[in-house]
């Protein structure tokens, strides 16, 4: 980082972020992240199917600009989509990690939200509220994909009225 | 090859050894085995009974009986009969001979029965956990008296 | 494997989130150049606790939890978990439920390997191959779903027979649905096998001969392409399958093309094992009748005893070995997935090949982690 002058803004200070989020302009921005949420496909369950489904052909999330990718890099949200186990979370926590920001999390499942039918389980992980900022819970065991696409539209929403919990207002 | 053949051809061979076997149907035969002479009868069922597929190893916990059996069932590609071998185990010092050098895919049944149950296999290559973390080694969670739920799992559903 | 490495040497680790997986696993690559020197795998990551979650339900709460064994034949899995305990109580289904079975489970075992198919295909970089096998699953799991109601997991074997009964109009739906499949299946075969990058990535590559695939325990399509006609459908009927009328699909290469053809084989042959059971299936009970167990027994006390019982899975041999105690629950529940001893072959199969083959050896196999770890 650069030395800084004052009155001057630098790009790589967060000075300009901060400035854009009083402004309309971040309505601007919103609206282009809102149209690009890439997803990554990290199927942990049965619920990952369903996830893998809605991204084909068939559902076709590509219409809401809702990609599937392979490598956190080039992710901007992550989908819980089944039981996080103690021996997963340090892996998930990385992957939470490598994503860069802006970046959302949704819960898919009934799995992920409580626990679900394994609820009782000794070796998942309850609670992951605790651990990641999730925007958007989808109940069902599995939820449909249809679901799932509702899910992604409801956290569009929420970009959109600057509430969710991925960008720093 | 016949189910009542399969035993008559091991108690012959194993005398002392095999206890109560026991004919269920024509393709299930089950009898309980001394657990120092696993390695010979499983030699035994692969050389001259065809017996070339274990199909699965597990343990089964006994706590009235103070017992942890060691259940293996033997099948064959080219019959149907399934054999199931049974071996009684101390349950405070659970310990057996490694069938790995018999059957290869045993390795990783043993594995998840020393990490679940705390049987202790000799010989064994490589005697680590497989399914959990490591630092839950020692729990033994199927067994029956292990204390998880509700009071290591869940903790403000129930 | 060894952790220390050689000078020329390097390790790579595959996972536990990486392009190819079904799911989460670990796998540890020790490289010299581009050859897989030594490999080791590592798994758990989602392991449930299913056998322990089993020994505290009722046998009636016990068949949602076995859907979700391996979520991609939660119809098997409720096969075998129903079987065990139809076998300890007693009991036989009717015949028409017995064929109700068959046709769900075949319909399931096509959707499975096309997913199959399809997962392997995004792996070598064909994923047109994969959009394509979706298509057509879906079309699969709506005529699954039109009779029991949900997509992947099902829940609708009951102890004695099944929940419900085929809708109206179904054997006419699945037959032009089905028939459509047999029909794109052969231009996807035909895909498969004019294609010559395909043709270089898979023949002869990641081989698995008789003698070693069944010294290493393995079973399912993989050990069918490399000859050995097992299958537990066959060996040991089950249901009404010999009444049944279809031949075990095996190559004899043994090599990744060979697996691809057996699931693509099977998928014909699970086609015209429904056709048959459509004309066959007589009307009747769907549950016996004359007995205590049935539909309207929410809890049950099974009689002590125990059973192994097998069935043949999309991925080859599923087994379960049950103990009951005389209570409403079972004592110990042991589940023999199939892919836990494909996954443990992968290291050998994969030690001497070149590291850009992994990832097609890997997917050939069809591992399905979650019944792996249970
Ligand atoms: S919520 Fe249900 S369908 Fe989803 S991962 Fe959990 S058990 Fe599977």
């Amino acid at each position: 980082m650069g030395e800084i002058i004052e009155n001057v803004s630098f790009t790589a200070t967060s000075a300009i972020h901060e400035f854009l989020k009083k402004t309309p302009l971040q309505d601007i921005i919103n609206w282009g992240r809102k149209n690009s949420l890439w997803f990554l496909t990290q199927p942990m369950g049965c619920c990952g199917v369903e996830m893998i489904a809605a991204g084909c052909s068939h559902y076709d999330t590509d219409r809401f600009g809702i990609i599937p990718r392979v490598s956190p890099r080039q992710a901007d949200v992550i989908v819980i989509s089944g039981y996080v186990t103690k021996k997963y979370l340090p892996a998930l926590k990385r992957l939470w990690d490598q994503m860069p920001s802006p970046k959302w999390v949704i819960c898919m499942g009934d799995c992920s939200i409580s626990g679900g039918p394994f609820y009782e389980s000794y070796s998942t992980v309850q609670n992951i509220d605790e651990i990641f900022p999730i925007d958007v819970f989808i109940p069902g065991c599995p939820p449909r994909p249809e679901a799932l696409i509702q899910g992604f539209i409801e956290l569009q929403k929420k970009i959109m009225a600057r509430e969710d919990k991925g960008s720093e207002y | 090859m016949n189910a009542n053949n399969i035993i008559k051809s091991l108690t012959e061979k194993f005398p002392n050894e095999i206890l109560e076997p026991n004919v269920e149907s024509n393709i299930r035969i089950s009898s309980y085995v001394d657990k120092d002479a696993i390695v010979n009868v499983c030699k035994h069922l692969l050389e001259t009974l065809e017996f070339d597929h274990l199909s699965c190893e597990c343990g089964v916990d006994y706590p009235d009986r103070n017992e942890i059996e060691v259940v293996y069932h033997i099948a064959s590609y080219s019959h149907p009969v399934v054999l199931t071998l049974k071996a009684k185990l101390d349950r405070d010092e659970p310990q057996i001979e490694s069938i790995v050098s018999i059957y290869w895919n045993a390795n990783w049944y043993e594995r998840e029965t020393y990490e679940l149950y705390g049987v202790k296999y000799t010989n064994h290559p490589d005697l680590k956990p497989l399914l959990l973390p490591e630092d839950m080694l020692g729990e033994w969670p199927l067994r029956k008296d292990y204390e998880g739920f509700p009071n290591k799992t869940a903790k403000n559903l129930v | 494997m060894e952790q220390t490495i050689a000078p020329s040497e390097m390790l790579l680790h595959l996972g536990p989130q990486h392009a190819i997986q079904p799911g989460p696993y670990l796998l540890d690559l020790k490289l010299r150049g581009e050859t897989v020197v030594d490999a080791e795998l590592e798994m758990g990551y989602i392991h449930k606790g299913i056998e322990k979650i089993l020994e505290n339900k009722t046998y009636l709460q016990g068949i949602t939890i076995t859907d979700r064994i391996c979520y991609l034949a939660a119809l098997t899995n409720n096969e075998v978990f129903c079987n065990c305990v139809e076998k300890l109580v007693g009991i036989e289904p009717p015949q028409r439920s017995q064929y109700i079975r068959v046709i769900m489970e075949e319909l399931s075992r096509i959707q499975s390997h096309l997913l199959g198919i399809g997962e392997f295909s995004t792996d070598l970089g064909f994923v047109t191959m994969f959009l394509y096998m979706i298509r057509e699953r879906e079309e699969v799991l709506s005529l699954i779903d039109m009779v029991t109601g949900s997509r992947i997991t099902h829940s609708y074997l009951r102890f004695g027979g099944v929940r419900e009964d085929l809708p109206e109009g179904f054997a006419e739906k699945a037959m032009s649905v089905l028939n459509d499949i047999n029909k794109k299946l052969d231009e996807h075969e035909d895909l498969y096998n004019t294609d010559k990058i395909y043709l270089q990535r898979t023949v002869g590559v990641g081989v698995l001969t008789a003698k070693i695939a069944s010294d290493l325990g393995v079973s399912g399509p993989p050990l069918r392409a490399a000859g050995v006609a097992f299958d537990i459908r066959k060996n040991e009927p089950y249901l009404v399958y010999n009444d049944l009328d279809f031949k075990v699909c095996t190559e004899k290469e043994g090599d990744i093309f060979a697996r691809i053809k057996v699931r693509l084989d099977e998928i014909r042959e699970s086609i015209y094992i429904i056709e048959q059971a459509f004309d066959q299936i007589p009307q009747g009970p769907l549950f016996p009748v004359g007995t205590p167990y049935g539909r309207r027994t929410p809890v049950m006390r099974v009689p002590a005893g125990e059973v192994f019982c097998r069935v043949e899975d999309p991925r080859g041999e599923m087994g379960m070995y049950m103990i009951s105690d005389g209570s409403d629950k079972p004592y110990r529940v042991k589940i023999r997935g199939p892919v836990f001893p494909t996954m443990q072959a992968l290291p050998p199969l994969i030690k001497g090949t070149y590291v850009a083959d992994v990832a097609a050896i890997a997917a050939s196999m069809d591992g399905c982690t979650s019944e792996a770890d249970r």
